[in-house]
């Protein structure tokens, strides 16, 4: 006879260990999607922070009117002062070779730099004068401590002979470490220690306020009709299945529509931020569209009825009485959408987004590239500093999309406490 | 004037002002349908010029993917082969290997905050899942190439193995990282509409609570759950930027998660920036992938949503 008091006992401790060992799975998936998340963003901080640091060399240049004439600042050769003075500092470089060495200490920029400082103060002029100028990605990488000396020469970046002079500056205090305004205010450049991000933030900038203007109103018009006028029909449902379609559609697929209908047909200018916007507007729209029907749906239809009932017109009881309760909602799903547009890259890869931009734009009908373009350009580029520079620019996109979400999330607070 | 006419012309003017906003507003959901109707006539306009110049067996049934390469100047087609089998071999390694980390990640999270997480604790986490899925794929793709793939070779090194340095394996694993809230908070919502009373049966019958899970409020879900999960399967079929970045540009037809493979994806980016003449049929390919693409994960979304939507009305 079996005893059954004696099975139910074991099975049950058994049953019980099961049913512990299902939550730790579940715990355990959790944390190890959360760990995934901690550990990219540390890795991403922990190469992006010294971004903030920018090497500097200060080099003695001869500013007297034999070598500039006052008149003619332009016509001086700043390239040969800015060589003449790292030579000065190291007379005993005498080979080619290592003459080279000594220049590449200071960013080929460098004589930019001296003459961008004595157009903006001609009265350093007339003598010797200290200026401080970019160092070189190399020397840079080597006076911010990121060289391991310990390894042999050839598999350094950084030669003995650079690390003596640099030593040298160092002790000197003729080398130094400052913050890094440039990341902020340059564009982008072949030279690691120039390239800025506010040409491709400007273009962000612009990028989303073209998508903004064509989404917004799209979308909010189309949510209206859809939730409120549209008659329930077959074609209202097309309507509807479309849109929730359309919000999966790979995002890549609207870049081939944009390189085809908007650049191949309508001949509209490449790589300008209007079409980036417009593509990244055709492509949020679902997302707006979702987001306004259900703002709408949340307020009570008494509002609307008691519209109606004191002779409002159907349109005046939506546009003075339901959509103004519903704008928060609907201003929460813009955010989001824009947020989702703003690290958008393949659509526009395809529209030509992609260019080396210097110049920071300033119309939407200039070429333009995005921020996330330009994260894809660094963390292509060979040069190891530009792994810094990635994820630095990186760190500034996750603090616009925190503070954009921040937003909304705000929003839609304060739409919940109301009802 | 007596007050009465003073009513009827207020009341008469806007009834045209209504109409015109109101034919407005249609037009603006009319957009919506004229963007699918601009994508399917662009993506199918192109494809046919395509298939003038490329026939569409060796475009769908070809072995080897080589635009750029004639091997003879005068053979047909010129421009090199289009084979896209190679391209759907590396899109379906790829995915497949995120969705063998997202499936168990995203379903044992969505079961763990909807049936034993207090309010408080699901609160916090699902919001914290949720950044996994508003952060731009360009990032992951940076960790990925960056930090994922060095990580696989070295791991893959020690134990003998050789691991290319754009493995499949880097970008997929990164990828359905990125898949696992999209699959937890469908799946969520899923298991949250089974009707509380399957449940109380179950648990008034003994049964433990993961007995429960496992055995009635899972098979009870599992359409919907299989329409979310292939909803993220789409989703990562279409990923362009962890792919573009972390896997390679070799096309191969392999099944071995440790090689460089190719998706459809990186294979449009690459055909459409640079230098490009408009009609050959180097550039006309990249819209025959993308019309690829889009049918492939029309079907996938078209299902996904049915299923989803009909299993809700079940329980309603």
């Amino acid at each position: 006879m079996i005893n059954f008091t004696q099975e139910a006992g074991f099975g049950l401790r058994r049953r019980k260990r099961a049913e512990a060992r299902f939550q730790w799975a579940g715990r355990g998936a959790i944390l190890i999607s959360l760990a995934f998340l901690v550990i990219m963003f540390a890795s991403i901080i922990g190469n992006g922070a010294g971004v903030i640091w920018q090497s500097q060399i200060a080099v003695t240049v001869d500013l007297s009117a034999e070598e500039i004439d006052p008149e003619n600042i332009g016509d001086a050769s700043f390239n040969s002062l800015v060589k003449k003075g790292l030579r000065d500092a190291f007379p005993e470089v005498e080979k080619r070779k290592e003459k080279k060495r000594l220049y590449g200490l200071v960013s080929t920029e460098a004589a930019f730099e001296v003459e961008r400082q004595i157009q903006a103060n001609p009265e350093l002029l007339g003598g010797m004068q200290t200026l401080w100028v970019t160092a070189s990605d190399d020397a840079d990488l080597y006076i911010s401590g990121q060289v391991d000396t310990d390894l042999p020469e050839v598999k350094r970046r950084v030669s003995d002979a650079e690390i003596a002079m640099l030593d040298k500056l160092l002790e000197e205090g003729l080398a130094r470490e400052t913050f890094n305004r440039g990341f902020f205010t340059n564009g982008d450049s072949r030279e690691p220690e120039i390239a800025g991000i506010l040409s491709s933030l400007m273009g962000s900038a612009l990028t989303l306020l073209v998508c903004f203007a064509l989404s917004f109103p799209l979308g909010i018009g189309a949510a209206i009709y859809l939730e409120e006028f549209a008659p329930k029909n077959r074609m209202s449902d097309l309507i509807e299945v479309n849109i929730n379609n359309l919000a999966a559609v790979p995002s890549i697929v609207f870049g081939l529509l944009g390189l085809s209908i908007f650049l191949g047909y309508m001949g509209l200018p490449r790589s300008t931020p209007l079409v980036g916007g417009m593509v990244l507007a055709l492509m949020t729209l679902p997302t707006i569209i979702i987001a306004s029907r259900a703002a709408l749906r949340s307020v009570p239809p008494s509002f609307k009825e008691a519209a109606l009932a004191l002779g409002a017109t159907p349109v005046q009881a939506i546009f003075h009485h339901v959509l103004p309760v519903a704008m928060p909602g609907m201003l929460t799903g813009a955010i989001v959408g824009m947020a989702q547009a703003l690290g958008e890259t393949a659509p526009l890869l395809m529209i030509g987004m992609v260019a080396f931009i210097v110049d920071v734009p300033t119309s939407v009908l200039e070429p333009a590239t995005a921020l996330p373009v330009q994260i894809f350009l660094w963390a292509d580029a060979p040069e190891r500093a530009f792994t810094e520079k990635t994820a630095a620019a990186i760190i500034v996109l996750l603090t616009f999309l925190i503070l954009m979400n921040l937003i909304a999330i705000l929003l839609r607070r304060k739409l919940e406490t109301r009802f | 004037m007596p007050d009465g006419t003073l009513i009827i012309t207020r009341s008469e003017r806007p009834r045209w002002r209504d109409n015109l906003i109101i034919a407005v507003m249609a037009a603006a959901a009319g957009v919506a349908i004229l963007v699918t109707l601009g994508i399917v006539l662009s993506l199918v306009f192109e494809t046919i010029l395509f298939l003038k110049k490329v026939p569409i067996s060796n475009f769908l049934f070809g072995l080897e993917w080589s635009p750029q390469t004639a091997i003879r100047a005068d053979q047909v087609g010129a421009e090199g082969s289009f084979g896209v089998l190679p391209l759907i071999n590396g899109t379906l390694l790829i995915s497949a290997i995120a969705m063998a980390v997202a499936t168990p990640l995203g379903l044992t999270s969505a079961i763990y905050l909807s049936e034993y997480a207090s309010k408080r604790a699901r609160d916090w986490v699902k919001p914290a899942l949720e950044i996994l899925a508003g952060i731009p794929t360009v990032v992951y793709g940076f960790f990925a190439a960056l930090t994922v793939a060095p990580f696989i070779r070295m791991t893959g090194g020690q134990f003998g193995l050789e691991v290319a340095s754009e493995s499949a394996l880097a970008a997929g694993m990164v990828m359905g990282i990125m898949i696992v809230p999209l699959i937890s908070s469908l799946s969520d919502d899923v298991i949250n509409a089974v009707p509380q009373s399957l449940r109380d049966a179950s648990l008034g019958m003994g049964a433990t609570q993961s007995e429960t899970i496992r055995r009635v409020v899972m098979p009870a879900a599992l359409p919907g759950i299989a329409g979310s999960l292939l909803l993220a399967t789409s989703r990562a079929i279409g990923e362009t930027m962890i792919v573009l970045m972390a896997a390679g540009l070799a096309a191969k037809l392999s099944l071995n998660p440790l090689d460089a493979v190719t998706t459809i994806t990186v294979q449009i980016v690459a055909l459409l920036t640079g230098d490009q003449e408009f009609a050959s049929a180097k550039t006309l390919s990249a819209f025959a992938l993308g019309l690829l693409l889009f049918v492939l994960t029309l079907i996938m979304n078209v299902i996904a949503l049915r299923i989803v939507k009909k299993y809700r009305e079940q329980y309603d």
